[in-house]
């Protein structure tokens, strides 16, 4: 089929969504959109990237990369909110302020980050909760992401709360608000402040200086940022520089307005009737991604093929990856990596097969956690103004000639 | 010598991979030309690229005026009323689904 014929169809199709919306709110999913160009401009310390912004920097990872366990540095996805990022952090002199409601308030640098404190590593799952949006049809709001929203990496630090210990919460502190570096091009624009109550903030949250074993790239936050394990990766904040407790939630515009769902069993909603209260996307649901073959890919006939890719949750831990080749009419057991990079990290898998046919394959892979969640199909997920939380059933097709 | 080490090690940890400014590149995206573009230009791009609009993917003109309307009231934008509009139309014919 020729490009233009392709349009064509499409929108005939797109026609037919139209009429019958008309009876409803008809919304579909689909597969998210695939195999965007990588752009031919690197941006600095990355390798070239699938790029939707350059100001501010929002890059996506290709496909590819999910057939690791750990996402490379430079390989590792981009997303900022507001334009003004400093592109020069000196490491001697940049500090974290803790303040508000502690007994003692105190500004740490980054030398007194490494040295005062017990170092710890997590590795853990960084993904945007807008990550495959542009399953979501009609279009969900926001970037049109693909599936490479994500990454993995191995983050070292110091826990949040042998932070907060040394300046002592007092009595009243409910509330811990999250401020990095990065402003907005207009003084009156609120500043991307997280808030998080103390009851979300354990042991496993970290503020971390290093990633896979080298510095934060400036693009993740240099030189140090929040590190919440099986959060969606809209309060990780970056390039960290404040730490405010207070005993009152203050109304901003990033937690009451951005990253939110509908407030309902599914978190659903239709395009003509959202739903009036919503809530914080907080944890990841069960997702697992194919990195290798990619879509499109050409297999020759009688070769063995193993398919590669990484399965995450939010912590609950994966229990089995299931493999279909046959479009889903029957499942395999993937075999998983041993899992000792811990239940916040990817957990590989691997599925190795000889494609029978020739002509198109089609390879999903579905991920189980170990209360039993498992992924749905595309199109078995409902529709939110965000786009926010796909994780539907992963589908590569390729060639067999 | 042991000493020496120590002193090493120091300065390996305080040492930055990167010890200059970094430079984010600036990307030319396409635009759509036509009327309103000039009212895009001079409001928009203050704070975001043109990629952030186009990769929005086509919307209705409810979801563009939604757009307009949060970048004045929550990050407040300094965009006149006039523009607002013709900001809305443009994006609305060039970036629109139909709806």
């Amino acid at each position: 089929m020729k490009r233009r014929d392709f349009f064509k169809t499409a929108a005939v199709v797109g026609v037919a969504t139209v009429g019958s919306s008309a009876f409803g709110s008809d919304t579909t999913t689909r597969q998210p959109i695939d195999n965007r160009p990588i752009s031919k401009i690197n941006f600095p310390e990355k390798r070239p990237m699938i790029t939707y912004s350059d100001r501010p920097p929002l890059l996506e990872s290709p496909r590819e990369v999910f057939s690791q366990t750990i996402t490379p540095n430079d390989q590792f996805f981009v997303r900022w909110h507001l334009p003004e990022i400093p592109t020069k952090n000196d490491p001697d002199t940049y500090t974290i302020s803790i303040n508000g409601l502690v007994n003692k308030e105190y500004k740490i640098t980054l030398k007194q980050l490494k040295e005062d404190f017990e170092q710890v590593e997590v590795t853990a799952v960084l993904q945007c909760g807008g990550n495959s949006r542009s399953a979501f049809q009609p279009t969900a709001g926001g970037i049109q992401w693909g599936s490479g929203a994500m990454g993995c990496a191995r983050w070292k630090g110091v826990r949040l709360s042998d932070l907060l210990h040394r300046a002592g919460l007092k009595k009243d502190s409910e509330w811990i608000g999250f401020n990095g570096l990065d402003n907005a091009a207009y003084y009156q624009t609120p500043n991307f402040v997280r808030e998080l109550h103390l009851s979300e903030l354990d042991d496993h949250v970290i503020v971390a200086y290093e990633m896979n074993g080298e510095d934060l790239p400036y693009l993740n936050g240099y030189p140090v940022r929040l590190i919440i394990p099986g959060y969606y990766s809209d309060s990780w904040v970056k390039m960290l520089s404040n730490i405010t407790v207070t005993d009152k939630y203050k109304s901003l515009f990033f937690m009451d307005v951005a990253y939110r769902v509908p407030d309902n069993e599914t978190e659903s909603e239709t395009p003509d009737h959202k739903f009036k209260t919503t809530k914080p996307i907080t944890t990841m649901n069960v997702k697992s991604v194919i990195g290798f073959p990619t879509n499109g890919e050409v297999v020759a006939y009688g070769s063995q093929l193993v398919v590669r890719g990484v399965a995450f949750d939010s912590g609950i831990g994966i229990k089995d990856v299931f493999v279909s080749v046959d479009g889903g009419k029957s499942w395999n057991t993937a075999i998983l990596d041993d899992g000792k990079a811990g239940r916040y990290a990817y957990r590989g898998f691997r599925y190795s097969f000889k494609p029978e046919t020739y002509g198109d394959v089609k390879i999903m892979a579905k991920a189980v956690d170990k209360l039993g969640n498992e992924q749905p199909l595309a199109e078995d997920i409902k529709w939110n103004h965000g786009g926010y939380k796909y994780n539907g059933i992963d589908v590569v097709t390729i060639k067999i000639v | 010598m042991k000493k020496l080490l120590l002193i090493l090690a120091f300065c390996t940890a305080m040492f930055a991979q990167v010890t200059k400014a970094v430079e984010v590149p600036y990307i030319s995206y396409e635009i759509k030309m036509g009327k309103g573009f000039d009212e895009v230009n001079a409001n928009c791009l203050m704070c975001h690229s043109f990629g952030y609009i186009t990769n929005q993917g086509p919307q209705s003109r409810a979801f563009w005026k939604g757009k307009v309307d949060k970048m004045i009231t929550h990050f407040k934008a300094p965009i006149a009323k006039g523009d607002a509009e013709i900001i809305v139309n443009y994006l609305a014919k060039h970036y629109g689904n139909g709806k």
